[in-house]
């Protein structure tokens, strides 16, 4: 309402739209805030504006010339036309340019279907082009690490120099030479081996000229589905997409989220994704080592838990979801109370982003670390997530291990126990002593949340499909935990969640929808900052 | 005199010891009536030299035209941050060769005018970017200033004022976009010399983010004139709307080419025919092109009423730019001469923005062929049509430096791209 | 006044003598008011505008020692920073090894504490700075238009032939590379030319053995 403007906002027309946005907001960002988008190659929110494609100009009215919307701040009662003659041929006049040189190499370039060059060219670009000279040959450059570089795709944005230079700050890349014989390069053959970052370069290329070696020629883009996740590389949590394919995941990509990640990932979770593919899986429940159905399995370890209440040692591993830890929580409770002990990798050094500090590389390489430090679990294993079982190993009570694969240990593990339950996705010698070996999915098979390094809890979907009959490790242990008080047993894993969040006050009042594809804060108790 | 021909046309208020060896050190030139200006600009002080200077209504020589006076008001008045002074000798534009002999020859006159730029724009640094092929020239601008530095005309206290004005002779290499004036910036930064994006102006963000001033070398050696003789006595040569007197390099087919120093409004065919020497034997006019490489040219029945003024030129169809005239008679192959200046635009090109990064390359390459005779009449109408399109579009001018030659060639001389596209005949030997 | 039939003058050098002036080469270089140069630099404000193209070349000379040393560090200090002193550390490395190598890019990088990546990106932008060795004079002929209007082809290729290499290319003796250059600035006195720090100019064809043969003898 204009009575309730203040002099920090700006109103402004665009399209015919009054929109009204903070004083110092670029038309660029003020039409985007309208929905109105306009194409641009050379700007990018997390990088510097250089204004140098030209692609982002519009007109302004009573202007003589048109103006760089990524650059010329608004002003009040300006008149902004995205879509007149003037802005519209100017478009189509770059994209012309762009088209000069750029090779028509769709049919091999990975780039195809979410290029952003077919994108503007197919929607404003001329039907026929009227070069005729012959194109610049470059040839494909190996830039070291995971990236290669098609020269003659290129589109001079130099969005890869200035993210190497302003958020990586490593500047690994250059423009050399000058004028239509630039193009990008390393510094001779010192390419881009041993930075952590680079991989972003290969998501911000508009264009198919900054590719991944590991994605080269596997899959076409417009064939993957594309899944919101959370990176379980390390405690940062970065907001990631699944990309998969015939129920296989092809490549991870991040997903901007300004309080986590900005638009980034590092390359060691980018390029950690195989083991999400493996198929040597447990796919079915199994009861004194034969294979059953779930009713079965579950009705006879409802059962035994009922006989054999107390004495309970757990283990979890900080791949757990909050719904599977929280809910193992209550169910050891409800069983007579236990110690809790879980593992995780880890190493010894973080690696910060140094343009985007918020996002590091943290020493703790699993998702869900502060999952189970919310929930009072005892941490035990070394750096490589090994050992630390030895009071468990010979227990003679209840032992359940909830998702850790033991994978070191052997066949004398777990072999005294009354009682013991393995709920692993993968199989395991040292579970043949387990009566009940039950199949659950990995993160990427299922919905649940994670709380990462700084308290946030963030949500992820499945991408995948759950081999075989694995079932969600928050179901199989509310339906015990149900069983055990009376109460209801989560049918969904919010439910799960907040199921959770009753008996626990860093989650409490926090819903599904609270967090959705951007997480929220977990409630710090009394007295410490941040409440 | 203008060197290496004088004419008694030329009224000599630069170039009065050009060709006098004598001249160029610190003792002649004071002999000569030089280092008046400055104490008197520090007796003034700095407004008013600003405005003595805007009084003038002097212009910048570079080739823009816009005036100096009130560029320098457009310095911050309270001096917070340093503030640079920014010689621009870059002199790069085809056809200009005035600057190399004002550095060469009257070296001290433009040491004083950038000291009284420095004061009056408040800065204590100042630095003439030299163009890195003006090796010679360079080294005897520098032994001037180290006259000026042994003579304490620069240095902490000027001339015994209390003014700091320190200047640093820095050296190009190679790259006409550093002409331009953020270009010029970004390459005195140690970086790719690229323009930058206007707003900021230099004179809010300019070298090192600090406020600065550029300007060209024969706009500052103008300043010590006007200020030892006052804005009105500038006034009294040239036109109300460019006052003042011009160094004409006139190159190309005439008998004696060189830079001639006229007061501005000089009709364009009596500076060819008369000062010049005009024709060669047997030779007639063909088109000029009155401001170096970068403005449209004009045929030869549009030289005739030619007046050389900024406002002048606009009149007869071109722009003034820098004052180079080029002069091309009936021996000239347009075709050629055309696609040479473009493919030195695309040579030079920096290589940002889009449209002239590829466009310059693409009407070289279009020019190229219909050169070779492999062009059609279709490829005049891209030509014209690419060359708009590169227009109005870009960071800096290069892309209308482009289109200046292609569209005004090709509308005035339409029918020797014809007769090279129909029959491969060229109209034009050189 | 010269003949009219011909290009305005024919002086090949210095264009010093049309008949209004009476100067010796020394005095319309100004090679006399210069004087020898030293290598530790003069005053501080010169000390980067030295030639940075000799003809004699160390390709292994160190960056930097001794006197050139002393003149870095004076050059230095007129600079408010490293980065904004990269161009005439450029320009020494090169004067003193002849061209900007891998190696001698790095070194400088290391000398200012710049990434070498983007000491790469300015050095390549600008076109003074040879990428490869080149010979011991380096010949850029103007051939922009109010050179090529005079004939700065034709001289172009007397200078190719009568040196025998090609355009771009060193000859066999190690001697001569010959480029065409774009406006030299000396648009007055066509054709132009550029030899390592000078300028010859009102050159023709006929001019250019007399010019290779003074190029042998006298180095410069």
């Amino acid at each position: 309402m204009a009575d309730q403007q203040s002099p920090q906002t700006v109103t402004l027309t665009i399209d015919g739209m009054e929109v009204t946005v903070p004083k110092g907001t670029t038309i660029l960002r003020a039409a985007e805030s309208a929905g109105v988008k306009i194409p641009h190659y050379c700007y990018h929110p997390g990088l510097s504006s250089p204004a140098m494609c030209r692609l982002c100009l519009v007109e302004v009215e009573g202007w003589p010339k048109l103006a760089p919307s990524c650059k010329t701040t608004v002003a009040d009662g300006q008149v902004v036309l995205t879509q007149s003659e003037k802005a519209r041929s100017q478009r189509q006049g770059v994209l012309e340019f762009y088209l000069v040189n750029h090779p028509l190499d769709c049919p091999i370039c990975d780039q195809s279907g979410e290029c952003q060059l077919q994108d503007f060219v197919f929607a404003e670009g001329r039907e026929h082009g009227r070069g005729r000279e012959p194109k610049r040959v470059l040839g494909r450059d190996d830039f070291g690490g995971d990236v290669l570089f098609n020269g003659d795709r290129c589109v001079m944005c130099t969005r890869c120099v200035r993210f190497m230079r302003e958020v990586a700050e490593d500047e690994r890349l250059c423009v050399v030479e000058r004028g239509s014989r630039a193009i990008i390069d390393t510094f001779f053959d010192r390419g881009l081996e041993g930075s952590p970052f680079a991989g972003n370069i290969v998501d911000i290329c508009p264009v198919g000229a900054l590719i991944s070696k590991d994605f080269l020629h596997k899959a076409r883009a417009w064939d993957l589905d594309r899944t919101p996740s959370v990176c379980p590389s390390c405690s940062q949590g970065c907001n990631i997409q699944l990309h998969t394919r015939d129920n296989l995941v092809q490549r991870l990509k991040p997903r901007e989220n300004l309080e986590v990640n900005g638009w980034w990932m590092c390359d060691f979770g980018r390029h950690n994704y195989e083991w999400m593919n493996r198929t040597d899986r447990l796919e079915q429940p199994m009861v004194e080592g034969r294979v059953t159905d779930w009713p079965r399995a579950l009705q006879d370890l409802l059962g035994r838990l009922r006989e054999h209440q107390g004495d309970v040692k757990a283990v979890c591993w900080a791949h757990s979801p909050n719904e599977e830890m929280g809910l193992l929580k209550a169910l050891v409770e409800a069983l007579g109370g236990g110690e809790i002990l879980y593992r995780s990798p880890r190493t010894h050094d973080e690696i910060v982003l140094p343009g985007f500090p918020l996002l590091a590389r943290r020493k703790d390489l699993a998702p869900n670390v502060k999952g189970a430090e919310i929930l009072g679990f005892e941490r035990v294993g070394d750096d490589e997530a090994r050992g630390g079982l030895g009071a468990l190993a010979d227990h003679a009570g209840t032992l359940l291990v909830v998702g850790d694969p033991l994978v070191e240990l052997d066949e004398s593990f777990g072999a005294k126990a009354r009682l013991f339950v393995h709920m692993a996705s993968y199989p395991s010698r040292a579970a043949s002593n387990a009566h009940f070996v039950l199949p659950i999915p990995t993160f990427a098979e299922q919905e649940g949340t994670y709380t990462n390094v700084q308290g946030r809890v963030q949500r992820f979907w499945p991408g995948l499909r759950a081999p075989g009959n694995a079932r969600p490790g928050w179901m199989v242990l509310g339906a015990a935990l149900a069983e055990l008080t009376g109460g209801g047993a989560p049918a969904r894993a919010d439910q799960a969640f907040s199921l959770v969040a009753e008996a626990v006050s860093a989650f409490a009042g926090i819903t599904y929808r609270d967090m959705g594809t951007r997480g929220a804060l977990v409630n710090e108790p009394a007295g410490v900052a941040g409440d | 005199m203008a060197y290496p021909y004088t004419h008694a046309k030329e009224v000599r208020l630069l170039s009065k010891h050009f060709g006098d060896p004598e001249a160029r050190t610190l003792q002649g030139w004071k002999a000569r009536g030089g280092y008046q200006a400055l104490p008197r600009a520090f007796e003034l002080g700095r407004e008013k030299v600003i405005d003595e200077v805007k009084a003038s209504g002097l212009r910048g020589r570079g080739g823009a035209g816009f005036p100096a006076g009130v560029k320098w008001s457009f310095m911050p008045k309270e001096r917070t941050r340093p503030h640079y002074l920014l010689c621009n000798a870059d002199e790069s534009e085809p056809g200009t060769f005035k600057d190399r002999e004002l550095l060469r020859w009257t070296p001290h006159q433009v040491i004083e005018g950038m000291a009284i730029a420095a004061y009056a724009t408040g800065a204590e640094h100042a630095y003439i970017y030299c163009r890195g092929e003006f090796f010679e020239t360079t080294q005897v601008f520098a032994r001037a200033v180290e006259e000026a530095y042994e003579a304490g005309i620069l240095g902490k206290d000027s001339m015994g004022s209390g003014v700091k004005i320190d200047l640093t002779v820095h050296v190009g290499a190679g790259a006409y976009i550093c002409g331009e004036e953020t270009g010029l910036m970004n390459s005195l930064e140690g970086r790719r010399g690229q323009p930058r994006v206007k707003p900021p102006f230099p004179a809010q963000a300019g070298y090192m983010g600090m406020p600065s001033t550029v300007n060209n070398v024969e706009t500052l050696s103008s300043v010590p004139f006007i200020v030892t003789n006052g804005g009105e006595a500038y006034r009294a040569y040239g036109t109300p709307d460019s006052p003042g007197t011009k160094l004409f390099c006139v190159s190309g087919h005439v008998r004696r080419p060189g830079n001639y120093e006229l007061p501005l409004g000089f009709p364009l065919m009596e500076l060819i025919d008369d000062v010049c020497g005009g024709m060669r034997e047997g030779r007639s006019l063909k088109g000029v092109i009155p401001g170096g490489s970068s403005v449209p040219i004009l045929n030869a029945e549009e030289c005739r009423d030619c007046l050389l003024s900024y406002e002048g030129v606009v009149k007869a169809g071109s722009q003034l730019g820098c004052a180079s005239v080029i002069v091309m008679d009936d021996s000239t192959d347009i075709v050629k001469q055309v696609r040479r200046m473009v493919g030195f635009y695309a040579h030079e090109s920096c290589g940002q923005c889009t449209p002239c990064r590829e466009g310059s390359a693409w009407v070289e390459k279009i020019l190229r062929r219909i050169e070779d005779g492999r062009g059609t009449e279709e490829d005049l109408d891209t030509l014209v049509e690419v060359t708009t399109q590169m227009e109005g579009t870009t960071i800096c001018v290069l892309s209308d430096s482009v289109a200046a030659p292609v569209k005004s060639s090709i509308n005035k001389f339409r029918g020797e791209y014809l007769a090279r596209i129909r029959t491969g005949e060229k109209v034009g030997a050189v | 006044m010269s003949e009219s039939s011909k290009i305005p003058f024919n002086n090949p050098g210095w264009a010093g003598n049309t008949g209004e002036f009476d100067l010796t080469e020394a005095q319309v270089r100004g090679d006399d008011y210069v004087g020898k140069r030293p290598p530790e630099g003069g005053h501080p404000s010169g000390a980067s505008s030295y030639p940075y193209m000799l003809a004699d070349k160390h390709p292994d000379a160190p960056l930097f020692e001794g006197p050139y040393k002393e003149r870095w560090e004076k050059l230095r200090t007129r600079y408010p920073n490293a980065r904004s002193a990269l161009l005439p550390t450029l320009g020494m490395a090169q004067e003193l090894r002849g061209h900007l190598s891998p190696e001698t890019l790095d070194q400088v990088a290391k000398l200012l504490d710049l990434p070498p990546a983007y000491v790469r990106g300015v050095a390549t932008f600008y076109t003074m700075y040879n990428k490869r060795p080149v010979g011991r004079f380096l010949i850029q002929v103007c051939t922009n238009i109010s050179c090529n209007l005079c004939g700065g082809e034709d001289v172009l290729q007397a200078f190719l032939n009568n040196t025998g290499t090609e355009l771009g290319e060193t000859s066999e003796d190690g001697n001569f590379t010959v480029i065409e250059a774009e406006c030299l600035a000396g648009c007055g006195f066509p054709t132009t030319v550029q030899i390592n720090s000078r300028y010859y100019e009102n050159v023709t064809p006929k001019d250019v053995p007399g010019i290779l043969e003074r190029l042998k003898a006298q180095g410069e």
